[in-house]
């Protein structure tokens, strides 16, 4: 294994009764940067962090974590967790909490430092249960960093989140990957993954549809979208071939379209009183669609 | 790249310490888990053998050792069974296995929370038993009685892993409960065995339960009966096998609760835990005869007695005309038949509750002499007894005498005002729970008279004594009785 991955799937298939949650998929984790996994529901995501976390083990093909079986205490004394559905002990408190997950590493950090930097003083007298959900998922945050970890995953890590403790946790983030911490972040959030990931994965039944910066991403998706106010009938346009999908909101309609140029001469042609007229290519949640559509087209 | 980064080993062993205390302080901050762990056997002790000791004499070393037990049962079966199935559905077994959690702490964590919990619960019936109820207890004892505890919760911890093996929490709960109550009221915990139909009876040495109450009898000198080693084995034996499975089931379900290397792990800590038992075993033990009292021989005799087809067994002598079986007024004891009266304690069944009697002057409705039967009650063991015995028909216990041709059993009787009363010891085998009927001994004479008709409970065509005197409180006492008839 590469001196620069840390952690790795080779060729895993792992089943579930009749469901194929993995069918063949590699993934590689590289020192440094922050890997979002994306992908709708079912497609392995959870069970392919499964396998790196030695949760699960697989059925075909190989997952190391730090040169190790994730099963072996060696690779996982290097790694920090944030899982999604978790209940921690209700009667014990923050601190409490920290002090025990970190003594199962070998150099934490000072448990009063990750308070101090998650801002969770507020939270120190009250037992876990009592906090609020995105006071838990503070937490928990804390407790997978307080570690000092090389790779920390985290499985939608803001969900439940506001505004504030949302950007404070992006913030905390970005640091650790400047200190040199790797990050796989799994999330339904599109916009999370623009803001921080270095490489996305798109994954869907179980294979990897494609990876690469989100830009490489976004650049392989050839939709465009086209947004304007029209008198056209919403659904008069949305009949038309070019069309792939159509928003409408009052007299503003936003068109999906592949060949923008095409739908633009004909609105022009059939409405000249056409307005506010704009074309952007698709973010990254309308690439991920398409993706993950194409590949369920494929497969079925 | 550091290829490797180890673990000191002083932050390996902070890391299982650090998980024992968490357990200990997660498990007394959950009162649904702790209240009724911590106080149902103090509770229990308190209402059923203390404030109602007068019946039972709760007040023993037996009874201290029994509801000893009783709490052993509660932490490891609810901290095991509930509290590790509800934390499975939590995914918090998920997340530890997620974390480098160090092999096997999270059980070891539990196990010794679990020990701790019987610790005190030892702890705090000791001193009310000492304290409210003047149990005879020696520091030996003390010490005995706390180690047998304390190992005794493993075996429960190991049935309470196999049911949250296999159940949800909810379950659990329901399952565990279910063990917990029967299993102590059919290992004899708080009722003597001997009024349990006889299968239950011959089942008991299955119940772990009913193992350990042995053990503690034996601990502190109580009459018990099988050989300590054989008890000792039985519990080994119900954790390994309960252990193994539960082991098994969570191991199939991808929880790797003793790490990577599960052989290793094991062998370490039941290494150590042989080590641990081997030396209690041979310090509490070491220096005792294997069993005061053989009960189990009384119980093989009683068996073979029962084999006997009914239709077949030996009726009763027939009773002889005369209806009074003694009035004292002759400067004798003796009764008109049979042998008796005599004071008789408990010593015979390991007790220390003693009686003697005398004749003295002054009957009831102006006869010449009455019986006087003065001693007292001791507490060394559950039941004990001190009074009179009459035995209708030699040799003592072993004669049969029938008097279903009689209607009833008639007396005069006064003493120091406790409750006393009639026993009735009858029926094809020795050891059938006797037919007690209580009365108040006051300062004035009056009659206690008990129709047969009325007492289906007693076998009056076999009848092997008829006994007066009292089963308790503990202390002394002194009654007097006259003018028995049966007639």
């Amino acid at each position: 294994m590469s001196q620069n991955t840390l952690a790795s799937l080779s060729g895993v298939r792992k089943r579930f009764g009749k469901v194929q949650a993995l069918d063949g998929f590699d993934l590689a984790v590289k020192r440094g940067e922050l890997l979002a996994v994306l992908g709708p529901n079912g497609a392995g995501k959870s069970t392919a962090i499964s396998l790196l976390l030695g949760l699960q083990t697989a059925d075909e093909g190989s997952a190391e974590l730090f040169g190790h079986a994730p099963q072996e205490i060696e690779g996982r004394r290097r790694i920090g967790v944030m899982m999604q559905e978790v209940a921690l002990p209700a009667a014990m408190r923050p601190r409490e909490l920290l002090t025990l997950v970190a003594s199962y590493y070998p150099i934490p950090y000072d448990v009063d430092a990750v308070i101090a930097r998650l801002s969770l003083e507020g939270l120190l007298k009250r037992p876990y249960g009592k906090l609020s959900g995105g006071q838990k998922r503070q937490v928990q945050f804390a407790l997978a960093i307080c570690g000092r970890p090389e790779l920390l995953f985290l499985d939608e890590p803001t969900v439940g989140l506001d505004v504030q403790a949302r950007e404070a946790l992006w913030r905390v983030i970005r640091e650790l990957l400047h200190e040199g911490c790797s990050i796989v972040l799994t999330t339904h959030y599109l916009e999370e993954a623009e803001a921080l990931a270095n490489r996305v994965v798109v994954m869907a039944r179980g294979r990897l549809v494609t990876s690469g910066s989100v830009d490489e991403i976004r650049a392989n998706v050839s939709d465009k979208q086209v947004s304007c106010v029209t008198r056209l009938a919403a659904d008069t346009v949305r009949a038309w071939p070019e069309v792939l999908r159509l928003e409408a909101e009052r007299n503003r309609i936003q068109i999906t379209t592949r060949s923008a140029e095409a739908v633009l001469v004909r609105l022009f042609r059939e409405d000249p009183a056409l307005s506010d007229v704009e074309v952007k290519r698709a973010g990254l949640a309308e690439a991920f669609t398409e993706l993950t559509n194409e590949k369920n087209k494929e497969a079925s | 790249m550091n290829a490797t980064v180890s673990m000191p080993a002083g932050r390996l062993w902070a890391a299982y310490f650090g998980e024992i205390r968490f357990e200990f302080i997660k498990a007394l901050r959950t009162p649904q888990f702790a209240v009724p762990t911590l106080f149902f056997p103090i509770m229990f002790y308190v209402l059923f053998a203390l404030a109602l000791g007068g019946r039972g004499n709760g007040g023993s070393l037996a009874a201290f050792a029994n509801y000893g037990v009783f709490g052993c049962m509660g932490p490891g079966l609810f901290g095991f069974g509930v509290a590790l199935a509800i934390e499975r559905e939590l995914g918090l077994l998920t997340l530890r296995q997620a974390l480098p959690t160090p092999a096997g702490s999270y059980l070891i964590a539990r196990a010794v929370m679990a020990m701790l919990f019987v610790t005190l619960i030892t702890l705090m019936l000791m001193t009310l038993a000492v304290l409210f109820a003047h149990v005879p207890l020696t520091l030996g004892q003390a010490v005995q009685i706390l180690c047998v505890n304390v190992l005794g919760t493993l075996p429960f911890c190991a049935i309470g892993m196999f049911v949250a093996s296999l159940v949800s929490g909810q379950a659990a709960v329901a399952i565990c409960n279910l063990i917990f109550l029967p299993m102590s009221f059919l290992s004899g915990l708080w009722f003597p065995l001997q009024i349990l139909p006889k299968f239950l009876v011959d089942i008991a040495p299955t119940w772990p339960a009913y193992n350990l109450s042995q053990l503690a009898l034996h601990a502190v000198d109580a009459p018990s009966s099988g050989s300590p080693a054989t008890h000792v084995l039985a519990l080994v034996l119900v954790t390994v096998v309960f252990f193994f499975f539960a082991m098994r089931r969570f191991q199939s379900g991808g929880y790797r609760l003793l790490g990577a290397r599960p052989r290793r792990t094991l062998t370490l800590v039941t290494g150590a835990g042989a080590v641990v038992v081997a030396l209690m075993f041979s310090g509490v033990f070491g220096g005792k005869p294997a069993s005061k009292e053989d009960a189990t021989a009384a119980t093989d005799a009683a068996s073979a007695a029962a084999d006997t087809p009914v239709s077949e067994a030996p009726a009763g002598v027939a009773a002889p005309a005369v209806a009074v079986i003694a009035d004292f007024d002759q400067g004798s004891a003796a009764a008109s038949y049979g042998i008796g009266w005599a004071a008789a304690g408990d010593e015979m069944r390991g007790g220390n509750s003693k009686a003697a009697q005398h004749l003295v002057d002054g009957g009831a409705a102006g006869s010449k002499g009455a019986l006087e039967v003065t001693g007292e009650i001791g507490n060394a063991i559950q039941y004990p007894f001190a009074g009179a015995m009459f035995f209708p028909e030699g040799p003592p216990m072993q004669g049969l005498m029938d008097y279903s041709g009689k209607k009833t059993l008639t007396f005069q009787a006064r003493g120091d005002g406790r409750r006393y009363m009639v026993m009735v010891i009858s029926g094809i085998k020795m050891d059938t729970i006797p037919l007690m009927v209580d009365f108040e001994a006051g300062a004035e004479w009056h009659e206690v008279r008990l129709e047969f008709a009325n007492l289906g409970a007693a076998d009056f065509k076999r009848v092997r004594a008829i006994g007066i005197g009292t089963m308790g409180p503990t202390g002394p006492f002194h009654f007097q009785i006259d003018d028995v008839r049966v007639e």
